[in-house]
């Protein structure tokens, strides 16, 4: 998690709040690194990437109509299938977190969303997740209802413009 | 929740290295039910939670091999550059997991491994998670050879798992694979 182990392999994309309009990544997610959150090292734990990035991903979710109040309302909730952290840099105690997020891709049940998560503006972790919507009755995977769809489209629209890294969609251990 | 992220094996019993035992293939060293604050609004254990149980069982598995808080404290340590988690099933509160660890590869400085959690009684696969972790020299910052010891460990580990298949997803990209008709 040091720098010169892990060089950050493109420029980020960008700073979050440093662009606005539509072609803008999704940057609601502000948060302090929480003591709770650290390691024996005093530096946020491998698994405090994840909780931030979930945390992130799951405003992007709200902001699709397709959190926790949409749970209780349809009877189902989307639904964590991958997670890949790249880790970038340590972030510490007192830090503050944001996240720029990019929904790279969807289809009728799964959505893709792609962050890079700053600790005091600078890069410190990558994280891509693939979500499926799944009727939680039925406890199988299930096309999202149109008004959601809908929704899902317009944010796909309005990221298509945005560049996408190299390292986005390959698997551990790839060399660029 | 406590002053920060401890593991189950800090200042505990934990399996310790014998030149002279075998080799398990897979290791399994780390058992834990479902804690209840490990659940989420969807009734079922959070998704960041998985990655807390594989580190629990990577911990396990660093001090099986040496790396303890005496080794970090000489200014070793490995450090995390990559996870990537499957997530196949759900699990409940209370609900038994075991995991298990494979050595897929190793260098002098790297380490490539593959974490699977299971319900201990029924078998039934959880979540996966593949790491890469580098051997770094904690106050250089930058990564370092292991010691010839903790090399040789790893090295004898990553032997007795070849002859275990390698797991379909690892190395995987992450993607929406289309049907042609979609």
């Amino acid at each position: 998690m040091t720098q010169p182990v892990t060089q950050p392999m493109t420029q980020p994309m960008s700073e979050p709040g440093a662009l606005d309009g539509a072609a803008a990544p999704f940057t609601a997610y502000r948060q302090k690194v929480r003591p709770e959150w650290l390691d024996y090292n005093g530096h946020l734990h491998d698994a405090g990437y994840a909780v931030v990035l979930s945390a992130a991903h799951e405003l992007v979710l709200e902001s699709l109509g397709l959190s926790a109040d949409y749970r209780a309302s349809h009877g189902a909730s989307m639904f964590t299938v991958e997670t890949h952290v790249r880790y970038l840099a340590e972030c510490s105690a007192g830090q503050t977190l944001t996240a720029s997020t990019v929904l790279v891709d969807a289809d009728r049940k799964r959505l893709r969303l792609y962050s890079e998560l700053y600790a005091d503006h600078r890069l410190a972790a990558t994280g891509e997740s693939l979500y499926v919507h799944v009727d939680t009755s039925a406890g199988r995977s299930a096309p999202l209802p149109d008004d959601r769809r809908a929704r899902v489209d317009a944010m796909l629209h309005a990221h298509a413009g945005l560049p996408r890294p190299p390292h986005l969609g390959l698997g551990v251990g790839a060399r660029l | 929740m406590s002053e920060r992220v401890t593991t189950p094996y800090e200042g505990r019993g934990h399996t310790t290295w014998d030149p002279d035992a075998e080799i398990e293939a897979p290791l399994h060293l780390h058992d834990t039910p479902v804690p209840a604050e490990w659940i989420d609004y969807n009734g079922h254990m959070s998704e960041s939670c998985y990655l807390l149980a594989f580190g629990d069982s990577a911990d396990a598995f660093f001090r099986y091999v040496g790396i303890d808080e005496a080794y970090r404290a000489a200014g070793h340590s490995l450090y995390t550059s990559e996870t990537h988690l499957h997530h196949r099933q759900e699990a409940g509160e209370g609900e038994p997991l075991r995991l298990t660890l494979q050595v897929l590869d190793h260098d002098r400085r790297r380490l490539h491994l593959f974490h699977e959690m299971r319900h201990r009684d029924t078998g039934v696969l959880l979540a996966s998670a593949e790491q890469l972790l580098v051997h770094v020299d904690i106050a250089a910052g930058r990564s370092a050879d292991m010691a010839d010891d903790l090399h040789e460990r790893i090295a004898a580990i990553h032997r007795a798992h070849a002859a275990l298949p390698t797991p379909d997803m690892v190395g995987r990209p992450m993607g929406i694979r289309r049907q042609r008709q979609q």
